[in-house]
């Protein structure tokens, strides 16, 4: 057959997939072909870099100016300034924002097991939501294409006869409600799952394909990260589950030793600063992310904007946030105390999770 | 990234675009809608400005080399998004194009102000690169001037998808097939680095 066109080439290394199969089998085949992609490549690369611009703006003096410069000429039609903090708080919830809970914490992340040479560098102690888009959660970058992601420990589920079981098996304590919401009745079976890691390292070469196959340019990986290695672990937790007449659950509470993250050395920055600059989310998404997650304790938590709605509340003191589906079919309230993480969720209403959640008694 | 479903979020972009000097990129005969009423300000501007800020900066920041100048190129494109009635589905793209043009105008017209012009990570910070793309902030200088040499159409397109948009979009933005578009990028490509080359060998 012909040689696919420079044109095809190029593409193939943005778009694979937009490139007909006939032509991709015969590059993979045709040194002529694979020499073409190769200058190719280079020549993309030094485009890239040499366009590349570090552009880091201040949107609210930003728009400050154009304010300004749409008052001077416009006679009037601006909206009034939302004026309460809440509620644009509630506004920046709704719009396509943030994510990326699991890269981030992941790569900020590492297991508890903390060998000797793993350094802490994440451990949860807040809970922020960040509402996400669907179409904005489709560009966070798959971890697999970053580097090797092995599961060490996994979740594995299991129930046992009753609480003291669920302690044992555990360590944790089981919350007791004494008073359930109406509608939930009944006594509880008991799930527990062990403590669950992963270990991600991060590839330089894959990320470089990754990167490739996804329309960018591989920004130079800082000193140290290719091969460095992260941890993340969760659990071990335990959940108290209440059936319902047709076997869904009707509440469920539950506890699980909130997830941490160690690193081999290099600095949870630096990791997550790299990726961020390669998944193709939106600047405000990743700013965002990079202010939840700078203290390494507060874990963001995406929210399908399209499904979820978030609130904050306490439990007795401590924050909590409320999640409710827009269907009104499911609410769960969550917080976190003493690297601890307890969830109180059901086909209930925002009062009556809070209401179990602030009730609960350790047995 | 997909920015934009079919080609009539770009079409907005014209020569007829009020305030806009978009270039011949795009399709005669169709004008920016403007809101009703003088000088009106759409409502949402707010919101977009926001969510699109950064990215609008970005296309500019990479024609022009200097962020101070993409702040400026950005302003103005935000001044005319905020009296048109582009759909606000449709408004990234929409300020991506419009970005790329006005900045290349700036890049042509000599319009540039005294800006000093940045190299990402001033470069002190650039490290080897995993394909040897170490770029001097002379070399940038002179690609810049390179870009401003190129067809308009070739300079869009190259500018659009360092930027991350998919080639989908920059073929609908610049009215080529989706086919084209590789050949498109990977022209000025080769034209960019022959540039350096051409400087790199006489020097």
């Amino acid at each position: 057959m012909r040689h696919p066109t420079d044109g095809t080439l190029r593409r193939l290394l943005d778009e694979p997939a937009g490139v007909a199969d006939a032509d991709r089998e015969h590059v993979a085949g045709c040194a002529v072909c694979r020499a073409g992609l190769a200058a190719a490549q280079r020549d993309a690369a030094l485009t890239g870099a040499a366009l590349d611009m570090d552009a880091d703006v201040d949107v609210d003096r930003a728009w400050s100016r154009l304010s300004a410069a749409t008052a001077a000429t416009a006679a009037d039609g601006r909206r009034p300034q939302t004026a309460a903090a809440g509620s644009r708080w509630r506004t920046a919830l709704r719009s396509p924002v943030i994510a990326g809970v699991a890269v981030v914490t992941l790569l900020a992340g590492a297991g508890a097991a903390a060998a000797a040479d793993w350094l802490p560098i994440f451990r949860t102690e807040r809970i922020a939501p960040i509402s996400i888009s669907q179409a904005d959660l489709l560009k966070l970058p798959d971890l697999s294409g970053y580097g090797d992601l092995e599961v060490t420990e996994e979740v594995q589920l299991r129930g046992v006869a009753d609480a003291a079981a669920a302690r044992q098996a555990t360590g944790l304590d089981v919350p007791r409600v004494d008073d359930l919401p109406r509608g939930v009745t009944g006594e509880p079976s008991f799930q527990v799952g062990d403590r669950a890691s992963a270990v991600f390292t991060f590839s330089e070469a894959k990320a470089r394909q990754a990167a490739a196959a996804a329309g960018h340019t591989l920004p130079p990986a800082p000193a140290g990260l290719d091969g460095s290695s992260f941890r993340l672990t969760v659990g071990p937790g335990v959940a108290a589950v209440w059936q319902e007449a047709r076997g869904l659950p009707a509440m469920l509470v539950a506890r699980v030793v909130a997830p941490k993250g160690y690193s081999t050395g290099v600095p949870f920055e630096t990791a997550r600063d790299y990726l961020l600059s390669l998944s193709g989310l939106p600047e405000h998404v990743k700013s965002q992310l990079r202010t939840f997650s700078a203290d390494g304790r507060t874990l963001p938590v995406h929210v399908l904007a399209e499904e979820l709605t978030s609130a904050s509340a306490d439990v007795d003191g401590v924050p909590a946030t409320v999640f409710s589906s827009r269907d009104g079919a499911l609410t769960a309230v969550v917080w976190v105390q003493d690297g601890v993480v307890t969830a109180v969720a059901g086909s209930l209403s925002t009062e009556e999770v809070l209401s179990v959640a602030r009730d609960l008694e350790d047995r | 990234m997909e920015l934009v479903r079919g080609r009539a979020a770009w079409s907005v972009l014209s020569p007829g675009g009020r305030g806009l000097p978009s270039g011949r990129a795009g399709r005669k005969g169709e004008a920016v809608a403007t809101v009703p009423g003088r000088e009106a300000v759409r409502a949402d501007l707010e919101q977009v400005f926001r969510a699109a800020y950064p990215r609008v900066v970005a296309v500019a920041a990479r024609v022009l080399g200097s962020r101070d100048e993409a702040e400026d190129v950005a302003q103005e494109v935000f001044l005319t998004f905020g009296r048109s009635s582009v759909p606000a589905g449709e408004a990234l793209g929409w300020l991506s194009v419009a970005a790329a043009h006005t900045a290349l105008n700036h890049l042509r017209s000599g319009r540039r102000r005294a800006h000093r012009e940045v190299a990402a990570g001033d470069g002190a910070t650039v490290t080897p690169d995993v394909a040897d793309a170490v770029v001097t902030l002379d070399e940038r200088r002179r690609v810049r001037a390179a870009l401003a040499r190129l067809p308009r159409k070739q300079a869009v397109a190259l500018v659009l998808r360092h930027s991350g948009v998919s080639y989908a979009d920059v073929a609908a933005a610049l009215d080529l097939s989706p086919g084209s578009v590789g050949t498109t990028v990977r022209r000025a490509e080769s034209a960019l680095r022959k540039e350096l080359n051409r400087h790199a060998s006489s020097d």
